[in-house]
């Protein structure tokens, strides 16, 4: 049998597997049954035959702080997370709202800047972002699309509702795991599957590929569609090799493109062929040496030009960052209601601005229960939780606030929720995140392929992989 | 197909066949160093400095005498990660290529590579020596031969299995040829002709074909001429200069570039030049013309398919 540490729930915060009594949640019984009928010694030796797999199949990402690069398996979680039909609709409702407001927000401020001139959202906020992008002013983007792929982080307070932790509108990597863990878990755990009607998740791929498609510039009826990767050194190459080869489209790097005449074209045996539309999983900064840091080896020297031109469709969209900044996330719900005229789904996070200055004041006088996160940092680099800081972090911190408040922000610590997590052959109780990903072509589509990252280490808060994290199979359960 | 992308290809292919034929000539000269024949009179030194000649080590005074030849060498062509001719080094370019390639690989191909290198990072020459370097070699072998077959029944034959075709017929034509270079046939010629034919895959087929005991004309005639035998340095050539045509549609018998001239010139030698005037300049000059022609040749394709891409700025 499987242990179940006693202590398992204990009702401080929401847990996805027991209620406040302590009964199990209807949607997990079956999954906890099945885990005990296979038994502790099957479960480790299937646990062990996926982890093989995973790194035979090199679905690794690599640690940049580590030395030289190191790849490793992603840990993954057997035990699936599992999401009702209802919660995900809810889910499904508040990101299709909460992406739409933001592609809205991100067209307005480059072009009548409505928002800011009705002061909903101060321009100094705008403007001081280090992704707000001069060069997109007045540039028309095809259909008005910016966020083409997004991924909107989610997470469940202590009443297990639903909240957004922080908006992804650049590079919002993670859907290569949820793909892989699909099948991973499929082959190796068949039987925890026969009593749920799981959605499936493989049609990611094509349905990405029509939102390619469908914002090539027009006039080609076969435009071509290519995957922009840095290079086989970045952390999440296995995931661009992955989508190019279920979209069935060429992995490129940007030496592989060259501009002529403001088109791009690639370089290939039989001489240039142009392309339309790329999908670059590639910072802003390293697009065009032209236009950005003019010392980077990665970038393809004209690509704005041609952008601007309209004879290329880059997705996501240029200074789409300036959407997904920290200290403008406090602002979505008021772009909600401003574009939208509609109340917000999801809620926020509670919030503070740390250049207002009685907030300063609030979050430096508070710094032991507070979560401060740098507005430019991600992947839980440069971020300071409170509680659970020594006296010296939060010390050398409230100096790097108050030298510069516009790059950060604080929030209250939400004790997430927690989902069961098998560790050292025991299930326990670690807590989760959520990651939902929404595409943006004629609508906002959000497949049921979300990620749930779990903190494995005991009570740890943090989730994302080069903090300790891991994943686990997602379940969207059908109606 | 993106030039870069071919030229991951090529790589890849050249590399599996490299790490393919070193395990086999490392492990045909391990067992024969421990022969009676081999023990006297430094013989084991000369045979391991011609092994070092092989992977490419041009002036082997390196290799020690009072009997730590065998180590340093194997050493040296195994797990050397600074020659670009070790086993190591070569399954660590053919999984690096092979990984920048990967969207382009069915996931069968790219686990045998990525296998068979996570296998190889965890070997050292301490624990390889310690259960005998045939085990290793051979799963080495093993591996890459699987590559071989997996990669020609699961990938489309387009231009980038022709590129991969092309890697690994020149590399197996050149290492033949390097081989040709580093043994001694003139002074030796029984015992020679012997571990030649067994660094070729050779002993059998001769023996198949010819009907009689190695001699040394013999067994040089076939290496360098046979028609079917596909280790050979002609079936080798027609192998590259077919993939090549494939992939420039330029029709048999003309040539759409450097390479493919130099391949018909190369083809015109082996199939009309009887064997006795090919070796007229003694079999050291001989191969190491053909061992300068292969590399001419790689430059060629290189300089007609993938030249070298200016970084800017």
């Amino acid at each position: 049998m499987l242990d179940i540490q006693p202590h398992y729930a204990v009702a401080e915060h929401y847990d996805e597997l027991y209620d406040g009594s302590g009964t199990p949640r209807p949607h997990y019984a079956q999954v906890a049954a099945v885990l005990g009928r296979i038994g502790r010694e099957e479960i480790l030796a299937r646990v062990q035959a996926i982890n093989t797999a995973l790194l035979q199949r090199g679905v690794t990402f690599t640690v940049y702080a580590d030395s030289a690069g190191t790849e490793r398996v992603f840990p993954f979680d057997i035990i699936p997370r599992i999401i009702t039909a209802a919660e995900w609709l809810r889910i499904e409702r508040g990101i299709q709202q909460r992406v739409r407001a933001l592609n809205a927000f991100l067209y307005d401020v480059y072009h009548s800047e409505r928002i800011l001139r009705e002061g909903r959202i101060p321009r100094e906020m705008v403007y001081s972002s280090k992704n707000y992008n001069r060069e997109m002013i007045d540039v028309d983007v095809p259909r008005d699309v910016y966020i083409h792929v997004s991924g909107i982080d989610l997470i469940r307070d202590e009443q297990g509702e639903f909240l957004v932790l922080e908006d992804n509108c650049r590079t919002p990597s993670g859907i290569s795991y949820v793909l892989e863990n699909r099948d991973v878990l499929k082959r190796g755990f068949t039987d925890l599957f026969r009593d749920y009607a799981v959605c499936p998740v493989d049609d990611y791929p094509s349905r990405l590929l029509d939102v390619l498609r469908y914002v090539a510039p027009p006039g080609n009826s076969r435009p071509n569609v290519v995957v922009l990767t840095p290079g086989i050194y970045n952390s999440a190459y296995f995931e661009h090799t992955l989508l190019a080869r279920r979209m069935g489209i060429d992995l490129v790097e940007a030496r592989d493109l060259v501009v002529v005449d403001n088109s791009v074209f690639l370089k290939t045996t039989r001489g240039l062929e142009r392309i339309d539309v790329i999908y670059r999983r590639i910072d802003d900064d390293y697009l065009d040496p032209l236009y950005f840091l003019p010392d980077s080896t990665l970038g393809v020297t004209g690509l704005m030009d041609a952008y601007r031109a309209g004879n290329v469709t880059i997705a996501n969209a240029i200074g789409t960052g300036v959407g997904d900044d920290k200290a403008i996330y406090r602002f979505v719900p008021e772009m909600i209601r401003f574009y939208l005229d509609e109340e917000p789904v999801l809620r926020n996070v509670p919030t503070y601005d740390c250049t207002e200055p009685a907030q300063l004041q609030h979050v430096l006088n508070n710094l032991d229960k507070l979560v401060v996160k740098n507005t430019n940092a991600s992947g839980g680099y440069g971020m300071l939780m409170g509680p659970y800081a020594t006296v010296e972090e939060r010390a050398a911190f409230r100096e790097t606030v108050v030298a510069s408040p516009r790059d950060f922000i604080a929030q209250p610590v939400v004790q997430i929720s927690s989902s069961p997590t098998l560790v050292d052959g025991s299930m326990v109780a670690r807590r989760v995140d959520l990651r939902p990903f929404a595409l943006y072509g004629r609508s906002v589509d959000v497949p049921p392929a979300a990620l749930t990252r779990v903190a494995l280490r005991e009570g740890s808060l943090v989730v994302n992989s080069s903090q300790g994290g891991g994943s686990k199979d997602t379940w969207v359960l059908q109606q | 197909m993106l030039s870069r992308v071919a030229d991951a290809h090529y790589w890849l292919g050249r590399n599996v066949e490299r790490a393919e034929t070193i395990s086999r000539i490392l492990d045909v000269n391990y067992t024969r160093a421990t022969d009676l024949y081999s023990q006297r009179d430094g013989r084991s030194e000369a045979l391991w400095r011609s092994v070092m000649q092989c992977a490419g080590f041009r002036s082997p005074a390196k290799v020690s005498a009072n009997g730590k030849a065998a180590t340093d060498s194997f050493g040296f062509c195994a797990f050397d990660r600074d020659n670009p001719t070790s086993i190591v080094s070569a399954v660590r370019v053919a999984r690096t290529n092979a990984l920048s390639i990967r969207a382009e690989l069915t996931t069968e191909v790219w686990e045998v590579i990525n296998v068979l290198y996570l296998h190889v990072e965890e070997q050292n020459l301490r624990s390889v020596l310690r259960e005998g370097p045939s085990k290793f070699l051979r799963r080495v072998r093993d591996w890459m031969q699987a590559f071989a077959g997996i990669s020609d029944a699961t990938l489309t034959h387009g231009d980038g299995w022709n590129f991969l075709q092309v890697g690994r017929f020149i590399e197996r034509a050149y290492m033949t040829a390097r081989i040709l270079e580093a043994v001694d046939v003139e002074n030796e010629p029984w015992h020679e002709a012997q571990r030649l034919l067994e660094m070729c895959c050779a002993s059998v087929p001769f023996a198949q074909a010819s009907h009689h005991a190695p001699d040394a004309r013999d067994v040089l005639s076939f290496v360098v001429l046979s028609q079917s035998f596909p280790r050979s340095l002609r079936f080798c050539t027609r192998e590259v200069d077919a993939a090549m045509h494939r992939i420039s549609r330029a029709p048999d018998g003309t040539f759409a570039n450097d390479a493919e001239r130099r391949l018909g010139r190369l083809r015109a030698l082996f199939d009309f030049t009887p064997i006795q005037e090919m070796l007229e300049p003694g079999v050291d000059e001989f191969s190491r013309n053909l061992v300068a022609e292969y590399e001419a040749l790689s430059a060629d394709i290189q300089h007609t398919y993938f030249p070298r891409l200016l970084v800017t700025a």
